[in-house]
Protein backbone atom coordinates (compact mmCIF):
# COMPACT_ATOMS: atom_id res chain seq x y z
CA UNK A 1 0.00 0.00 0.00
CA UNK A 2 1.47 3.41 -1.30
CA UNK A 3 0.87 6.61 1.00
CA UNK A 4 1.26 10.00 -1.01
CA UNK A 5 3.93 12.23 0.71
CA UNK A 6 2.09 15.08 0.73
CA UNK A 7 -0.52 13.15 3.41
CA UNK A 8 2.78 13.93 5.45
CA UNK A 9 4.26 16.58 4.46
CA UNK A 10 1.09 18.39 2.62
CA UNK A 11 2.47 22.23 4.31
CA UNK A 12 6.43 21.92 2.45
CA UNK A 13 5.17 19.96 -0.69
CA UNK A 14 1.93 19.54 -3.31
CA UNK A 15 2.01 16.88 -5.88
CA UNK A 16 4.82 14.42 -4.77
CA UNK A 17 9.24 14.47 -4.25
CA UNK A 18 11.49 14.10 -6.97
CA UNK A 19 15.08 13.46 -6.98
CA UNK A 20 17.26 14.74 -10.12
CA UNK A 21 20.40 13.70 -10.61
CA UNK A 22 22.57 15.13 -12.79
CA UNK A 23 26.59 15.94 -12.47
CA UNK A 24 25.51 19.41 -14.42
CA UNK A 25 24.98 21.85 -11.74
CA UNK A 26 22.73 24.00 -14.32
CA UNK A 27 20.81 21.36 -15.20
CA UNK A 28 19.88 20.32 -11.75
CA UNK A 29 19.08 24.12 -11.18
CA UNK A 30 16.88 24.45 -14.26
CA UNK A 31 15.05 21.28 -13.58
CA UNK A 32 14.72 21.46 -10.09
CA UNK A 33 12.60 25.11 -10.47
CA UNK A 34 10.34 24.04 -12.90
CA UNK A 35 9.33 21.00 -10.70
CA UNK A 36 9.80 23.57 -7.90
CA UNK A 37 7.19 26.00 -9.72
CA UNK A 38 4.69 23.33 -10.03
CA UNK A 39 4.95 22.42 -6.54
CA UNK A 40 7.26 19.51 -6.08
CA UNK A 41 9.38 18.86 -3.57
CA UNK A 42 12.78 18.38 -4.86
CA UNK A 43 15.87 16.52 -3.73
CA UNK A 44 19.73 16.73 -6.20
CA UNK A 45 22.19 14.42 -6.65
CA UNK A 46 25.44 15.27 -8.58
CA UNK A 47 25.89 11.25 -9.26
CA UNK A 48 24.80 8.23 -8.87
CA UNK A 49 26.62 7.30 -5.88
CA UNK A 50 25.60 10.01 -4.33
CA UNK A 51 21.63 9.52 -5.85
CA UNK A 52 21.65 5.96 -4.40
CA UNK A 53 22.70 7.22 -0.79
CA UNK A 54 19.68 10.04 -0.65
CA UNK A 55 17.14 7.52 -2.00
CA UNK A 56 18.62 5.22 0.80
CA UNK A 57 18.47 8.29 3.75
CA UNK A 58 15.24 7.95 6.34
CA UNK A 59 11.64 9.16 4.45
CA UNK A 60 12.91 8.82 1.31
CA UNK A 61 12.80 4.78 0.99
CA UNK A 62 9.21 5.67 1.56
CA UNK A 63 8.74 9.46 -0.15
CA UNK A 64 10.26 9.51 -3.12
CA UNK A 65 8.15 9.35 -5.99
CA UNK A 66 10.00 9.86 -9.51
CA UNK A 67 13.72 9.67 -10.19
CA UNK A 68 14.79 12.24 -13.17
CA UNK A 69 18.35 10.27 -14.00
CA UNK A 70 21.54 11.49 -16.81
CA UNK A 71 23.34 8.66 -17.82
CA UNK A 72 26.77 9.84 -18.13
CA UNK A 73 27.87 11.02 -15.05
CA UNK A 74 30.62 10.22 -12.89
CA UNK A 75 31.56 7.48 -10.05
CA UNK A 76 28.80 5.57 -10.15
CA UNK A 77 26.84 6.54 -13.75
CA UNK A 78 23.27 6.87 -14.81
CA UNK A 79 23.12 2.64 -16.20
CA UNK A 80 24.19 1.42 -13.04
CA UNK A 81 22.04 3.61 -10.69
CA UNK A 82 18.92 2.85 -12.25
CA UNK A 83 19.68 -0.70 -12.36
CA UNK A 84 20.41 -0.27 -8.48
CA UNK A 85 16.66 2.00 -8.45
CA UNK A 86 14.88 -0.61 -10.22
CA UNK A 87 16.26 -3.98 -8.49
CA UNK A 88 16.05 -2.03 -4.95
CA UNK A 89 13.15 0.13 -4.78
CA UNK A 90 10.73 -1.02 -7.89
CA UNK A 91 7.96 0.99 -7.29
CA UNK A 92 9.85 4.27 -7.83
CA UNK A 93 9.49 5.24 -11.71
CA UNK A 94 12.13 5.99 -13.17
CA UNK A 95 12.64 9.12 -15.64
CA UNK A 96 15.77 9.56 -18.07
CA UNK A 97 16.78 13.01 -19.17
CA UNK A 98 19.93 12.98 -21.27
CA UNK A 99 22.10 14.95 -23.50
CA UNK A 100 22.48 12.44 -26.12
CA UNK A 101 19.51 10.65 -28.32
CA UNK A 102 19.91 7.01 -28.84
CA UNK A 103 17.56 5.02 -29.53
CA UNK A 104 19.99 1.62 -28.89
CA UNK A 105 19.95 2.82 -25.43
CA UNK A 106 16.83 3.89 -25.24
CA UNK A 107 15.31 0.45 -25.81
CA UNK A 108 17.70 -0.96 -23.57
CA UNK A 109 16.91 1.53 -20.68
CA UNK A 110 12.99 1.42 -21.11
CA UNK A 111 13.43 -2.40 -21.40
CA UNK A 112 15.09 -2.05 -17.91
CA UNK A 113 11.80 -0.77 -16.49
CA UNK A 114 12.31 2.69 -16.99
CA UNK A 115 9.24 4.58 -17.97
CA UNK A 116 10.39 7.62 -20.52
CA UNK A 117 13.08 8.71 -21.84
CA UNK A 118 13.90 12.53 -22.49
CA UNK A 119 16.53 13.89 -24.66
CA UNK A 120 17.37 17.32 -23.40
CA UNK A 121 16.57 19.98 -24.23
CA UNK A 122 13.22 19.03 -22.57
CA UNK A 123 10.21 21.76 -22.71
CA UNK A 124 8.99 22.52 -19.11
CA UNK A 125 6.13 21.31 -20.01
CA UNK A 126 6.73 17.70 -21.44
CA UNK A 127 9.02 17.62 -18.41
CA UNK A 128 6.43 18.05 -16.08
CA UNK A 129 3.87 15.51 -18.00
CA UNK A 130 6.57 12.78 -18.18
CA UNK A 131 6.50 13.34 -13.90
CA UNK A 132 2.19 13.18 -13.95
CA UNK A 133 2.22 10.09 -16.22
CA UNK A 134 5.05 8.47 -14.18
CA UNK A 135 3.68 9.19 -10.78
CA UNK A 136 0.31 7.70 -12.30
CA UNK A 137 1.85 4.71 -14.11
CA UNK A 138 3.12 3.80 -10.26
CA UNK A 139 -0.35 4.20 -8.51
CA UNK A 140 -2.13 1.91 -11.44
CA UNK A 141 1.18 -0.90 -10.84
CA UNK A 142 0.16 -0.93 -7.12
CA UNK A 143 -3.65 -0.59 -7.04
CA UNK B 1 57.60 -6.43 -16.87
CA UNK B 2 59.05 -3.05 -18.54
CA UNK B 3 58.73 -2.76 -22.29
CA UNK B 4 60.03 -0.24 -24.08
CA UNK B 5 59.30 -0.19 -28.10
CA UNK B 6 60.46 2.48 -30.72
CA UNK B 7 58.56 0.74 -33.33
CA UNK B 8 60.94 -2.62 -33.26
CA UNK B 9 61.67 -3.23 -37.35
CA UNK B 10 59.78 -6.63 -38.21
CA UNK B 11 62.73 -7.85 -41.03
CA UNK B 12 62.40 -10.67 -42.91
CA UNK B 13 65.27 -11.67 -45.08
CA UNK B 14 67.71 -9.06 -45.76
CA UNK B 15 67.18 -5.57 -46.28
CA UNK B 16 67.96 -4.12 -49.28
CA UNK B 17 71.00 -1.52 -48.53
CA UNK B 18 70.03 1.82 -50.08
CA UNK B 19 72.15 4.90 -50.78
CA UNK B 20 70.81 8.13 -51.42
CA UNK B 21 73.01 10.93 -53.39
CA UNK B 22 71.30 14.19 -53.34
CA UNK B 23 70.10 15.60 -49.92
CA UNK B 24 67.26 18.27 -51.00
CA UNK B 25 64.16 18.13 -51.32
CA UNK B 26 64.22 15.21 -53.35
CA UNK B 27 66.89 13.51 -51.38
CA UNK B 28 65.40 14.73 -48.18
CA UNK B 29 61.71 13.10 -49.15
CA UNK B 30 63.15 9.73 -50.19
CA UNK B 31 65.02 9.24 -47.15
CA UNK B 32 61.81 10.06 -44.83
CA UNK B 33 60.02 7.37 -46.93
CA UNK B 34 62.55 4.98 -46.89
CA UNK B 35 63.47 4.85 -43.91
CA UNK B 36 60.19 3.92 -42.42
CA UNK B 37 60.01 0.81 -44.49
CA UNK B 38 60.83 -2.39 -42.63
CA UNK B 39 62.77 -3.89 -45.37
CA UNK B 40 64.96 -1.12 -46.26
CA UNK B 41 68.11 0.22 -44.74
CA UNK B 42 69.15 3.63 -45.65
CA UNK B 43 72.72 3.16 -44.98
CA UNK B 44 73.86 6.64 -46.14
CA UNK B 45 73.15 10.06 -47.55
CA UNK B 46 75.64 12.29 -49.49
CA UNK B 47 75.03 15.83 -50.84
CA UNK B 48 78.32 17.89 -52.04
CA UNK B 49 76.49 20.90 -49.68
CA UNK B 50 77.38 20.44 -46.11
CA UNK B 51 74.00 22.35 -45.36
CA UNK B 52 71.45 20.17 -47.29
CA UNK B 53 68.39 19.59 -45.53
CA UNK B 54 69.10 15.92 -46.34
CA UNK B 55 71.92 15.95 -44.25
CA UNK B 56 70.65 17.25 -41.00
CA UNK B 57 67.44 14.78 -41.21
CA UNK B 58 70.01 12.23 -41.77
CA UNK B 59 71.60 13.24 -38.59
CA UNK B 60 68.70 12.99 -36.62
CA UNK B 61 67.73 9.56 -37.89
CA UNK B 62 71.45 8.39 -37.08
CA UNK B 63 71.76 7.67 -40.76
CA UNK B 64 75.46 8.05 -42.36
CA UNK B 65 76.55 11.19 -43.76
CA UNK B 66 78.50 12.09 -46.69
CA UNK B 67 80.34 14.96 -48.40
CA UNK B 68 81.23 13.20 -51.37
CA UNK B 69 79.28 10.07 -52.63
CA UNK B 70 82.71 7.80 -53.65
CA UNK B 71 82.61 7.55 -49.83
CA UNK B 72 79.02 6.18 -49.76
CA UNK B 73 79.17 3.68 -53.16
CA UNK B 74 81.72 1.97 -52.62
CA UNK B 75 80.87 0.73 -49.49
CA UNK B 76 78.67 -0.89 -46.73
CA UNK B 77 77.57 -3.39 -49.11
CA UNK B 78 74.92 -1.20 -50.85
CA UNK B 79 72.69 -2.83 -53.36
CA UNK B 80 70.74 -0.09 -54.54
CA UNK B 81 72.36 3.29 -55.40
CA UNK B 82 69.21 6.16 -55.99
CA UNK B 83 70.92 9.21 -57.35
CA UNK B 84 68.32 12.48 -57.29
CA UNK B 85 71.50 15.31 -57.46
CA UNK B 86 69.76 15.64 -61.18
CA UNK B 87 73.63 16.32 -62.23
CA UNK B 88 74.29 14.58 -65.51
CA UNK B 89 78.00 14.23 -64.33
CA UNK B 90 77.27 12.07 -61.26
CA UNK B 91 75.41 9.15 -63.19
CA UNK B 92 79.37 8.31 -64.80
CA UNK B 93 80.90 9.05 -61.09
CA UNK B 94 78.72 6.56 -59.88
CA UNK B 95 78.98 3.73 -62.77
CA UNK B 96 82.63 3.92 -62.34
CA UNK B 97 82.95 3.43 -58.13
CA UNK B 98 79.97 1.83 -57.38
CA UNK B 99 80.15 -2.26 -56.79
CA UNK B 100 79.45 -4.34 -59.98
CA UNK B 101 76.36 -6.05 -58.35
CA UNK B 102 74.79 -2.44 -57.31
CA UNK B 103 72.33 -1.15 -58.82
CA UNK B 104 71.53 2.24 -59.74
CA UNK B 105 68.76 4.55 -60.23
CA UNK B 106 69.37 7.82 -61.71
CA UNK B 107 68.20 10.41 -64.61
CA UNK B 108 64.51 9.87 -65.44
CA UNK B 109 64.13 6.81 -63.49
CA UNK B 110 64.55 8.85 -60.05
CA UNK B 111 62.75 11.80 -61.35
CA UNK B 112 59.72 9.19 -62.13
CA UNK B 113 60.39 7.97 -58.08
CA UNK B 114 60.69 11.08 -56.42
CA UNK B 115 57.20 11.38 -58.36
CA UNK B 116 56.10 8.88 -56.81
CA UNK B 117 57.42 10.04 -53.46
CA UNK B 118 55.41 13.08 -53.83
CA UNK B 119 52.43 11.28 -54.46
CA UNK B 120 52.89 9.20 -51.60
CA UNK B 121 52.86 12.19 -49.69
CA UNK B 122 49.71 13.67 -50.60
CA UNK B 123 48.23 10.18 -49.80
CA UNK B 124 49.44 10.07 -46.59
CA UNK B 125 48.26 13.65 -45.91
CA UNK B 126 44.72 12.39 -47.11
CA UNK B 127 44.77 9.58 -44.64
CA UNK B 128 45.77 11.63 -42.00
CA UNK B 129 42.53 13.60 -42.40
CA UNK B 130 40.20 10.89 -43.24
CA UNK B 131 41.42 9.45 -39.81
CA UNK B 132 40.95 12.52 -38.04
CA UNK B 133 37.34 13.07 -39.52
CA UNK B 134 36.40 9.48 -38.54
CA UNK B 135 37.43 10.15 -35.15
CA UNK B 136 35.28 13.13 -35.22
CA UNK B 137 32.13 10.70 -35.53
CA UNK B 138 33.10 9.60 -32.09
CA UNK B 139 33.11 12.71 -30.48
CA UNK B 140 29.38 12.59 -31.52
CA UNK B 141 27.79 11.60 -27.84
CA UNK B 142 30.11 13.96 -26.20
CA UNK B 143 29.12 16.97 -28.28
CA UNK B 144 25.79 16.39 -27.75
CA UNK B 145 26.44 16.31 -24.27
CA UNK B 146 28.42 19.36 -24.29
CA UNK B 147 25.73 21.26 -26.46
CA UNK B 148 22.42 19.78 -24.42
CA UNK B 149 23.05 20.93 -21.30
CA UNK B 150 23.43 24.53 -21.94
CA UNK B 151 20.37 24.20 -24.09
CA UNK B 152 18.53 22.56 -21.45
CA UNK B 153 19.47 25.75 -19.42
CA UNK B 154 18.69 28.22 -22.06
CA UNK B 155 15.19 26.18 -22.71
CA UNK B 156 14.49 26.26 -19.12
CA UNK B 157 15.74 29.61 -17.77
CA UNK B 158 13.56 31.49 -20.91
CA UNK B 159 10.69 29.62 -19.89
CA UNK B 160 10.92 30.74 -16.30
CA UNK B 161 11.41 33.91 -17.53
CA UNK B 162 8.19 34.15 -19.15
CA UNK B 163 6.26 34.88 -15.47
CA UNK B 164 9.49 35.62 -13.51
CA UNK B 165 8.72 39.25 -11.91
CA UNK B 166 11.76 39.94 -10.07
CA UNK B 167 13.65 42.13 -11.83
CA UNK B 168 17.19 41.43 -10.04
CA UNK B 169 16.37 37.26 -11.10
CA UNK B 170 15.28 38.68 -15.00
CA UNK B 171 18.56 39.95 -14.94
CA UNK B 172 20.61 37.22 -13.49
CA UNK B 173 18.76 34.30 -15.54
CA UNK B 174 19.28 36.38 -18.77
CA UNK B 175 23.46 36.87 -18.05
CA UNK B 176 23.03 33.05 -17.44
CA UNK B 177 21.08 32.53 -20.39
CA UNK B 178 24.04 34.69 -22.58
CA UNK B 179 26.34 33.07 -21.14
CA UNK B 180 25.63 29.51 -22.03
CA UNK B 181 24.74 30.71 -25.60
CA UNK B 182 28.88 31.53 -25.47
CA UNK B 183 29.75 28.17 -24.16
CA UNK B 184 27.67 26.91 -26.65
CA UNK B 185 29.04 28.56 -29.85
CA UNK B 186 32.69 28.37 -28.50
CA UNK B 187 32.46 24.15 -28.80
CA UNK B 188 31.53 24.69 -32.18
CA UNK B 189 34.29 27.00 -33.11
CA UNK B 190 36.97 24.63 -31.53
CA UNK B 191 35.40 21.77 -33.12
CA UNK B 192 35.49 23.62 -36.33
CA UNK B 193 39.58 24.84 -36.12
CA UNK B 194 40.18 20.80 -35.35
CA UNK B 195 38.76 19.56 -38.23
CA UNK B 196 39.54 21.50 -41.08
CA UNK B 197 42.57 20.12 -43.11
CA UNK B 198 45.56 20.23 -41.55
CA UNK B 199 47.65 23.66 -43.98
CA UNK B 200 50.81 22.89 -45.64
CA UNK B 201 52.11 26.15 -44.50
CA UNK B 202 55.45 26.62 -44.07
CA UNK B 203 56.54 24.87 -40.81
CA UNK B 204 56.20 27.71 -37.50
CA UNK B 205 57.08 27.91 -34.65
CA UNK B 206 54.58 26.19 -32.20
CA UNK B 207 54.33 26.55 -28.53
CA UNK B 208 53.80 23.55 -26.90
CA UNK B 209 52.15 23.59 -23.55
CA UNK B 210 49.29 25.68 -25.24
CA UNK B 211 48.79 22.97 -28.00
CA UNK B 212 48.61 20.25 -25.13
CA UNK B 213 45.84 22.53 -23.32
CA UNK B 214 43.79 22.91 -26.72
CA UNK B 215 43.73 18.93 -27.30
CA UNK B 216 43.22 18.43 -23.96
CA UNK B 217 39.86 20.84 -24.67
CA UNK B 218 39.15 19.15 -27.46
CA UNK B 219 39.73 15.60 -26.38
CA UNK B 220 37.18 16.38 -23.54
CA UNK B 221 34.47 16.37 -26.54
CA UNK B 222 35.64 13.32 -27.56
CA UNK B 223 35.14 11.28 -24.49
CA UNK B 224 33.91 11.29 -20.59
CA UNK B 225 36.84 12.30 -18.39
CA UNK B 226 34.44 11.48 -15.56
CA UNK B 227 36.86 10.18 -12.81
CA UNK B 228 39.88 11.13 -14.66
CA UNK B 229 42.51 13.21 -13.17
CA UNK B 230 44.19 15.63 -15.41
CA UNK B 231 47.82 16.47 -13.87
CA UNK B 232 49.95 18.73 -15.81
CA UNK B 233 54.17 19.11 -15.13
CA UNK B 234 54.49 21.94 -17.42
CA UNK B 235 58.32 23.42 -18.03
CA UNK B 236 58.33 27.16 -19.25
CA UNK B 237 57.67 27.99 -22.59
CA UNK B 238 59.11 24.96 -25.02
CA UNK B 239 58.99 25.23 -28.51
CA UNK B 240 59.01 23.12 -31.65
CA UNK B 241 58.58 23.46 -35.06
CA UNK B 242 56.17 22.22 -37.41
CA UNK B 243 52.65 22.49 -38.36
CA UNK B 244 50.37 23.24 -35.53
CA UNK B 245 46.70 21.88 -36.89
CA UNK B 246 49.26 18.23 -37.39
CA UNK B 247 50.60 18.11 -33.57
CA UNK B 248 47.17 19.47 -32.69
CA UNK B 249 45.75 16.41 -33.56
CA UNK B 250 48.81 14.21 -32.32
CA UNK B 251 47.85 15.32 -29.41
CA UNK B 252 44.59 14.85 -29.06
CA UNK B 253 45.16 11.11 -29.99
CA UNK B 254 47.20 10.69 -27.75
CA UNK B 255 45.10 11.98 -24.88
CA UNK B 256 42.08 9.86 -26.41
CA UNK B 257 44.16 6.83 -25.80
CA UNK B 258 44.86 7.74 -22.86
CA UNK B 259 42.07 8.30 -20.79
CA UNK B 260 40.29 5.76 -23.10
CA UNK B 261 43.10 3.18 -21.46
CA UNK B 262 41.18 4.26 -17.68
CA UNK B 263 37.78 2.99 -17.89
CA UNK B 264 37.91 3.02 -14.54
CA UNK B 265 39.24 6.25 -13.56
CA UNK B 266 42.94 7.76 -13.05
CA UNK B 267 45.07 9.97 -13.64
CA UNK B 268 46.35 11.70 -16.81
CA UNK B 269 49.21 13.32 -17.03
CA UNK B 270 50.67 16.22 -19.88
CA UNK B 271 54.36 16.93 -19.32
CA UNK B 272 56.62 18.81 -20.97
CA UNK B 273 60.58 19.68 -20.70
CA UNK B 274 63.23 21.34 -22.24
CA UNK B 275 66.84 20.67 -22.60
CA UNK B 276 69.24 22.36 -25.02
CA UNK B 277 68.91 19.67 -27.81
CA UNK B 278 65.39 18.78 -27.32
CA UNK B 279 61.95 19.35 -26.67
CA UNK B 280 60.30 16.62 -24.52
CA UNK B 281 56.36 15.86 -24.24
CA UNK B 282 54.79 12.80 -22.28
CA UNK B 283 51.42 11.75 -22.16
CA UNK B 284 50.72 9.31 -19.69
CA UNK B 285 48.31 6.86 -18.18
CA UNK B 286 47.68 4.93 -15.25
CA UNK B 287 45.21 3.00 -17.68
CA UNK B 288 45.58 -1.07 -18.43
CA UNK B 289 48.73 -1.07 -20.39
CA UNK B 290 49.77 -2.65 -23.52
CA UNK B 291 50.18 -6.03 -23.46
CA UNK B 292 53.10 -7.86 -25.09
CA UNK B 293 51.95 -8.73 -28.21
CA UNK B 294 50.44 -5.44 -29.45
CA UNK B 295 53.39 -3.45 -28.04
CA UNK B 296 55.31 -3.82 -31.67
CA UNK B 297 52.28 -3.36 -33.72
CA UNK B 298 50.88 -0.21 -32.16
CA UNK B 299 52.94 2.00 -34.82
CA UNK B 300 51.54 -0.13 -37.74
CA UNK B 301 48.20 1.26 -40.32
CA UNK B 302 45.04 -0.11 -39.67
CA UNK B 303 46.43 -1.72 -36.50
CA UNK B 304 43.69 -1.89 -33.70
CA UNK B 305 42.70 -3.28 -30.68
CA UNK B 306 38.82 -1.54 -30.69
CA UNK B 307 36.20 -3.07 -32.19
CA UNK B 308 34.71 -3.35 -35.85
CA UNK B 309 34.52 0.49 -36.41
CA UNK B 310 35.29 2.03 -32.91
CA UNK B 311 38.62 2.48 -34.24
CA UNK B 312 40.23 3.28 -37.82
CA UNK B 313 43.83 1.70 -36.52
CA UNK B 314 45.47 5.03 -37.82
CA UNK B 315 45.38 7.19 -34.70
CA UNK B 316 49.21 6.12 -33.52
CA UNK B 317 50.44 5.68 -37.49
CA UNK B 318 49.49 9.12 -38.23
CA UNK B 319 51.34 10.29 -34.98
CA UNK B 320 54.49 8.19 -35.50
CA UNK B 321 54.18 10.22 -39.24
CA UNK B 322 53.59 13.51 -38.03
CA UNK B 323 56.49 13.20 -35.31
CA UNK B 324 58.93 11.96 -37.73
CA UNK B 325 57.94 14.58 -39.84
CA UNK B 326 58.93 17.36 -37.38
CA UNK B 327 62.21 15.34 -36.84
CA UNK B 328 61.17 13.92 -33.77
CA UNK B 329 61.17 10.57 -32.51
CA UNK B 330 58.00 8.31 -30.58
CA UNK B 331 58.65 6.04 -27.83
CA UNK B 332 56.07 4.32 -24.97
CA UNK B 333 56.55 2.45 -21.71
CA UNK B 334 54.15 0.68 -20.31
CA UNK B 335 53.26 -1.94 -17.84
CA UNK B 336 50.19 -4.36 -18.13
CA UNK B 337 47.52 -3.04 -15.09
CA UNK B 338 50.01 0.25 -14.23
CA UNK B 339 49.65 2.03 -17.75
CA UNK B 340 51.49 3.50 -20.57
CA UNK B 341 53.49 6.06 -21.14
CA UNK B 342 54.23 8.17 -24.94
CA UNK B 343 57.09 10.84 -24.90
CA UNK B 344 57.98 12.34 -27.54
CA UNK B 345 61.28 13.79 -28.14
CA UNK B 346 61.76 17.05 -30.92
CA UNK B 347 64.51 18.89 -31.98
CA UNK B 348 64.69 21.95 -29.68
CA UNK B 349 64.04 25.01 -32.08
CA UNK B 350 64.20 27.73 -29.40
CA UNK B 351 68.27 26.70 -29.02
CA UNK B 352 68.20 25.39 -32.74
CA UNK B 353 67.88 29.18 -33.64
CA UNK B 354 70.61 30.71 -31.44
CA UNK B 355 72.68 27.99 -32.90
CA UNK B 356 74.98 29.54 -35.54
Amino acid sequence: MEFKSDLFFGASTGNGRVLVVDDEPDIRKVVGMTLKKAGYDVLEAENGERAIEIINTGENRMMLDVVICDIRMPKINGIEAIAYFRSQYPRVPVIVLTGFPDTDMATSMLREGVVDYLVKPVEGEKLKAAVVRAMEQREIAHL
Amino acid sequence: MDVQAETPPVRQGVPTKVAILGAGRGGTALLDLLHQINTIEVVGIADRDPRAPGLQRARELNIQVALHAGDLIANHGVNLIMDVTGDPEMEQYIRARKRPDAEVLTGSASRVLWELVRYEAKLQAELFHAEKLAGIGSFAAGIAHDINNPLQLILGLAENLMDERDPDLVRAQARDIAEAVKRTSAICRDLTTYSRRATSLQPVTIPVNGKLDEALKIARYALSFHDVTVVKRYDAGPVVTGNPDELLHVFVNLITNAVQAMDRGGTLTLATSATDSAVLVTVSDTGRGIPPDSLPRIFDPFYTTKPPGKGTGLGLYNVKAVVNMMHGTIQVDTRVGEGSSFTITFPNSATAEKRP
